[in-house]
C-alpha cells in the first residue's frame, strides 16, 4: 500500500480514530512493517511510562482531607438579598421575552379592534370630539391656513392616533431590546471574568 | 483487529475504544467513567462518585459547606496527586501542589459551572498549581537532581528497575511544561484528546502536536530503555 499512515499512528494508538480513517490505518498496518514498527515504538513508550511507579508514602486520605480543610478560607454564604438578585438576573431573559410578547399582543389586538370598530362606525377613538388643535396633522394644516373636508379631517385624526400608537410600540420594543442586549453583554463579561480567574488560578 | 506483530508484546489490547493501550498486571486500575475506559497507574483509587451525587456535593460546597467539599477532595485526591506527581516527580511537592490545587478550587468554586466535568476543572487547577510549586521549588532546591529511588539497595534487577524508573521520571520532568501536562493527562490519566483540550482550554490540534512533541522527545531520551523492553 502506498503512503504511510505515520501522522495518524499516535491518534490510532490513543484510540482516537473512528470509521473510515480507523479502517484505513488498520488496513495499512496489516501490510506495512515500517508503520507497525513505529506503532510498536509508541506502545513501548506507553509501557515504559506505565512501569514508572506511582507516588508512594502519601499521607492517608483522611489526614490529607483534614489538612486541606484546615487551610480553607471561610466563605460566608451569600446573603438572601444577593441570592434573590442572582435569581432575578438569571430569570431576566424570560421576563424580557414575556414583556416583548405582551407588547406584541396588546398592540396587535388593540390595533385590529380599533380599526374594526372605527370602520364599523363606532367612534371608539372619540375622533368626533377632538378639536383641530388637539392633533398635530390638523394643527399644522390650520397653522398653514389650508382648508380640508370632514373626510380628510377624520383621516388626519386617525393618522395622529396611529402615529402615537406606533411611537409607543417602537419605544417599548426598543427598550426591551436594549435591556436584553445589556443582559447579554453582562453575561459575556461575567463569563470572561470567571474564565480569567480560573486561568490565573 | 488482531495483528500478528502484537503477539510478541507483553500486553494486550483491553478496550475497543482504545486501539493499543497496554494493560499491565497489578499496576493499572481501569476506571470506567461515562463509558470511557480510563487507566491510572494507581492501586485502589477512590471510585468515581455518581454524577448526581457529585453535582449535589458541588452545589452544597458552592454554598459554603466544607463537609461536602471534603467529600469532593476525598474522591479526587488520588487523581489530582497522580497528575501533580507526574508533573513534579516528587511526593512531597506533589502533596503540596495537590493541597494548593484544592484550596484554589475551594476559592474559585462559586465560579464553577457544571458544563464541563468537575474532575477536568480540578485537573486544570492542579496542573497550574504543580507548575507554580515546581517553579517556586526550583529557586531553592535542584529538583532535577532528585535521588534515584531505592537504587542502592536490593537485588540487581530491582536496582535496574529503579534506575529505569528514575530515568523515565527525569525524562518526563525535562519536557517543557506545556507538553508535559498534555502527556501526563493522556498517558497517566487516560484522558481523551477532547477532554485534554477542554481541561486545558486549548484546541485539539494543539493537544496532538504537544503530545507528539513530548513523545518524540521521550523516544530520543529514553532510547536505551526502550531497546531493553
Amino acid at each position: 500500500m502506498n503512503g504511510h499512515v505515520t501522522p495518524w499512528l499516535a491518534a490510532y494508538h490513543d484510540g482516537e480514530l473512528k470509521g473510515r480513517r480507523l479502517r484505513q490505518v488498520e488496513a495499512h498496518l496489516a501490510e506495512c512493517a515500517a508503520c507497525r514498527a513505529e506503532l510498536e515504538e509508541l506502545q513501548k513508550l506507553t509501557t515504559l511510562l506505565y512501569e514508572s511507579p506511582a507516588a508512594e508514602g502519601l499521607l492517608p486520605a483522611e489526614r490529607f482531607v483534614a489538612q486541606v480543610g484546615l487551610q480553607l478560607e471561610r466563605r460566608p454564604t451569600k446573603p438572601a438579598w444577593q441570592r434573590t438578585l442572582e435569581t432575578g438576573w438569571r430569570l431576566a431573559p424570560a421576563g424580557l421575552v414575556g414583556a416583548w410578547a405582551f407588547v406584541q399582543a396588546v398592540f396587535i389586538v388593540a390595533g385590529v379592534a380599533l380599526i374594526v370598530l372605527q370602520v364599523g362606525g363606532i367612534d371608539v377613538l372619540g375622533l368626533s370630539t377632538v378639536s383641530h388643535s388637539e392633533t398635530w396633522p390638523t394643527a399644522i394644516l390650520d397653522w398653514l391656513g389650508v382648508g380640508f373636508s370632514d373626510t380628510t379631517l377624520s383621516v388626519l385624526k386617525t393618522l395622529d392616533v396611529l402615529a402615537w400608537g406606533l411611537t409607543l410600540y417602537l419605544t417599548a420594543t426598543l427598550a426591551i431590546a436594549l435591556l436584553y442586549w445589556s443582559w447579554l453583554a453582562s453575561l459575556w463579561a461575567r463569563h470572561r471574568h470567571q474564565k480569567l480567574q480560573t486561568q490565573t488560578s | 483487529m488482531a495483528f500478528p506483530f502484537l503477539s510478541g508484546l507483553k500486553y494486550t489490547t483491553p478496550n475497543p475504544n482504545c486501539n493499543s493501550r497496554p494493560t499491565l498486571p497489578n499496576k493499572i486500575t481501569p476506571d470506567r467513567v461515562k463509558g470511557v475506559e480510563r487507566t491510572a497507574n494507581e492501586v485502589g483509587r477512590q471510585p468515581a462518585l455518581p454524577e448526581e451525587t457529585e453535582h449535589k456535593l458541588i452545589a452544597q460546597a458552592q454554598g459554603g459547606d466544607r463537609r461536602a467539599f471534603g467529600e469532593l477532595v476525598r474522591c479526587h485526591r488520588e487523581g489530582v496527586i497522580n497528575v501533580v506527581y507526574r508533573m513534579c516527580g516528587d511526593v512531597n511537592l506533589a502533596e503540596d501542589a495537590a493541597q494548593e490545587a484544592f484550596i484554589r478550587a475551594w476559592k474559585h468554586l462559586p465560579n464553577y459551572r457544571p458544563r464541563s466535568p468537575f474532575r477536568n476543572w480540578v485537573y486544570r487547577i492542579a496542573t497550574n498549581a504543580a507548575i507554580d510549586v515546581l517553579r517556586r521549588e526550583r529557586e531553592t532546591v535542584d529538583v532535577d537532581a532528585l535521588p534515584l529511588p531505592n537504587a542502592s539497595t536490593g537485588p540487581e534487577a530491582a536496582v535496574q528497575e529503579a534506575e529505569r524508573s528514575a530515568r523515565v521520571k527525569q525524562a518526563v520532568l525535562e519536557l517543557p511544561e506545556a507538553s508535559r501536562t498534555v502527556l501526563v493527562l493522556r498517558e497517566y490519566e487516560g484522558l481523551s484528546y477532547k477532554e485534554i483540550a477542554d481541561t486545558l482550554g486549548i484546541p485539539i490540534g494543539t493537544v496532538m502536536s504537544r503530545l507528539n512533541y513530548a513523545r518524540n522527545r521521550l523516544r530520543e531520551s529514553l532510547a536505551p530503555c526502550l531497546e531493553d523492553l
